[in-house]
């Protein structure tokens, strides 16, 4: 069965600079940068600094975990009690820095669709990394532009690939307003071929 | 009734017969959504709020209380908020606990017997009062 996923699809980079607000609705923080997981594709949480025109950077980060709500104009969050030590976020400072940016997709049945620029996710209170936008390689005959590829609900990731089903290819778009769909008909897909 | 007809309507004393304030706005609190405090202009002491519990009638002419020491100042920071008007819901920027800015609320309708917030009117939209999950001094956040 698929679940429809509504068209609250954005890009990561997105959300930098989005006020972060509690549910009883204080402005707390601002979002100031996104920290990936080596690992998985994923997002481990936002850095932070206070809000304001010569806003500083704070110790402590948003954990993806700790995230209420993600739109277009803010990042809800229950309270500040969600936030953690920054290095807790990203133990290592290697970590911090080495992020799914600038690593190569690549299908599972070995071709090169582009270079990561940045990461799709499904806003709203049900979040989850969707996609991938690239800068496409000649794989995809639209070599040189950005498109968003889609992901399974699962990314196997290495140092320096991210594996995707060659099915991918099939469900790439140019924008993000029919991405969603693109999502859900890649996602069927799979469910489909592995019943 | 809404906040926009019932703001300016004069506090009346029950006891003097007098007049002893006048309604500026409504001060809301979440959980559920509804009228706490009357703030109040035209006072003649230091205060000026006024609980809901200590609001005898809220009617079409007049809001009556039994005395003037009901009108009170701030008791905590909360209260110290509503009186700087930090928590004023009218103009209040209205964001979904998804995330997303649904506009700015405009008016807000209660029901003046018991002081429930019905809904929160924007430009475009009514919302149900049962909605509002907080409010605090950048937003008034509702549940999607």
């Amino acid at each position: 069965m698929t679940t429809p996923m509504p068209a609250l699809v954005l890009r990561a980079s997105e959300v930098i600079g989005r006020p972060v607000v509690t549910l009883s609705g204080e402005l707390v923080a601002e979002v100031k940068d996104v920290v990936f997981e080596r690992t998985g594709g994923r997002i481990a949480g936002f850095t932070l600094r206070n809000p304001g025109l010569f806003s500083r950077s704070r110790k402590d980060s948003l954990p993806w975990a700790g995230v209420h709500g993600l739109g277009r104009d803010a990042v809800i969050v229950a309270d500040e009690a969600v936030f953690v030590a920054t290095k807790e976020l990203a133990p290592r400072k290697k970590a911090r820095k080495a992020d799914v940016l600038q690593d190569r997709v690549l299908t599972d049945n070995g071709r090169d669709l582009g270079r990561v620029v940045d990461v799709v996710l499904h806003g709203g209170t049900r979040m989850e990394v969707v996609g991938y936008e690239v800068e496409a390689s000649e794989a995809l005959g639209t070599a040189g532009q950005r498109v968003l590829i889609p992901l399974p609900d699962t990314v196997a990731v290495s140092g320096e690939h991210l594996i995707v089903p060659a099915a991918a290819c099939e469900f790439v778009s140019d924008d993000l307003a029919g991405f969603g769909a693109a999502v859900d008909a890649f996602r069927s897909r799979l469910r489909e071929g592995a019943s | 009734m809404l906040f926009s007809q019932a703001r300016k309507r004069p506090v009346v004393n029950t006891a003097t017969a007098n007049r002893v304030a006048r309604v500026d706005s409504f001060v809301v609190l979440p959980g559920p959504a509804r009228v706490a405090l009357l703030r109040l202009g035209k006072v003649s002491g230091a205060g000026t709020l006024l609980s809901w519990d200590d609001v005898q009638g809220f009617g079409p002419d007049a809001v009556t209380v039994a005395t003037d020491a009901v009108i009170r100042p701030a008791r905590d920071v909360l209260e110290q908020r509503a009186e700087d008007n930090d928590l004023e819901i009218v103009g209040k920027r209205l964001l979904s606990e998804q995330g997303t800015e649904l506009g700015t609320v405009t008016d807000v309708d209660f029901d003046p017997e018991t002081g429930t917030v019905t809904s929160l009117i924007t430009k475009t939209d009514t919302i149900s009062g049962q909605r509002l999950i907080g409010l605090g001094g950048y937003a008034a956040v509702v549940s999607a």
